[in-house]
């Protein structure tokens, strides 16, 4: 992928972070106390609502797209080879896509009740 | 009224590491930095290796860093930085030659690999020309203080994203790229654009800015920079030659 599509998904991921974790922050912390937001039935509830789920998985998917593109940056200036460039950029894409999948994969075992 | 000129001393065959060493030079009104430079090498020490040319900023030979700051030697006064003591050292992000002399190969390595020049397509023409190019004012206004540029390296040396990648091109030759890329007259678009648009391209720029700062001819690379970002980011690559030309003969 080019660079510049990699760096318009960086700012995009950005703004998109800023916009949702204020919306997470504002349902959990303002429409719910503060203090019952991260009691465990009220955990388990969000998980039911089709909206906090899909907030959840969006923010999920955002956060960790942002996160590893900007490792892969930082990792780039670190040390400046083809081989390296190419490693660096595959690393971050698998590394991204293993937590966006075990992240998933914990939204939906919430969803879907857990195995006891 | 004396000077004390402290000058790094390096001869890489040589030292194992950088040494200062200073003198004592008479003071006088309008003495630029490059005089006391000189004037130790005329009168007290004819070792130390200087590269100046025109004395007037119009060359870039004699940039180095001055009481910690790029500057050019020639069009910095003693008495504007400070007048009792002066330190001079060779500009970062380049290998020593000797002394206050550095290898700007690279440098103008990387100036080349961004097709420092406007690229036509239609050979016939410019070997037989039959009209001028035209372009309009606000057109040359826009590339306009980029042209100023004497590739004196001083952007480069002052540039953080130069010092940890090596392979990044460095603010001159990114201000060079947006200067001819954003010529109406150019059709090189397609060969840029796989420097510009590489994992070690335009954006690997963090907008620290010192490139402009520093600049002797007021250039501004950084907004070069961050104009030519959006440039690349929204343009489509020019695929193939001709592509991206904006000018028509009358």
């Amino acid at each position: 992928m080019r660079e510049s599509r990699l760096m318009q998904l960086q700012y995009a991921t950005a703004a998109a972070a800023l916009v949702l974790v204020a919306v997470h922050l504002l349902m959990q912390g303002v429409l719910v106390p503060y203090s019952t937001a991260i009691s465990f039935d009220r955990v388990l509830a969000v998980y039911k609502d089709g909206v906090d789920v899909s907030l959840l998985e969006i923010l999920l998917i955002v956060v960790v797209a942002h996160g590893f593109n900007g490792v892969r940056i930082i990792l780039l200036e670190l040390r400046q080879t083809r081989s390296w460039t190419t490693w660096v950029s595959r690393g971050a894409l698998i590394a991204a896509a293993g937590t966006i999948a075990y992240g998933t994969r914990t939204i939906l075992l919430a969803v879907l009740g857990a195995p006891s | 009224m004396d000077t004390l000129l402290r000058v790094q001393r390096f001869e890489p065959t040589v030292d194992r590491a950088p040494k200062t060493q200073e003198y004592s030079v008479p003071f006088r009104d309008g003495m630029t930095v490059l005089d006391a430079i000189l004037y130790v090498k005329d009168y007290v020490d004819h070792s130390l290796a200087v590269r100046f040319s025109c004395r007037q900023a119009s060359c870039g030979s004699c940039g180095m860093k001055i009481n910690g700051v790029p500057r050019l030697a020639c069009y910095t006064q003693v008495a504007d930085v400070g007048g009792r003591e002066v330190t001079v050292s060779p500009m970062d992000n380049f290998p020593i030659v000797r002394d206050l002399v550095t290898d700007l190969t690279g440098f103008f390595e990387k100036h080349k690999e961004v097709i420092p020049h406007v690229v036509r397509r239609d050979s016939a023409e410019m070997e037989s020309p039959t009209s001028d190019y035209l372009m309009k004012p606000e057109d040359l206004e826009r590339i306009l203080q980029f042209t100023y540029c004497i590739k004196c390296g001083l952007c480069t040396s002052s540039c953080p994203t130069v010092a940890t990648d090596s392979l990044y091109p460095g603010p001159q030759a990114l201000a060079q790229a947006y200067r001819y890329t954003m010529d109406v007259r150019d059709e090189g678009g397609a060969e840029r654009f796989k420097v510009l648009d590489s994992a070690h391209g335009v954006f690997r720029c963090h907008y620290a800015g010192s490139c402009s700062a520093v600049c002797p001819k007021g250039v501004d690379p950084a907004l070069g920079i961050q104009l030519l970002k959006r440039h690349v980011m929204s343009a489509k690559p020019p695929r193939g030659p001709g592509e991206g030309a904006r000018t028509s003969k009358p």
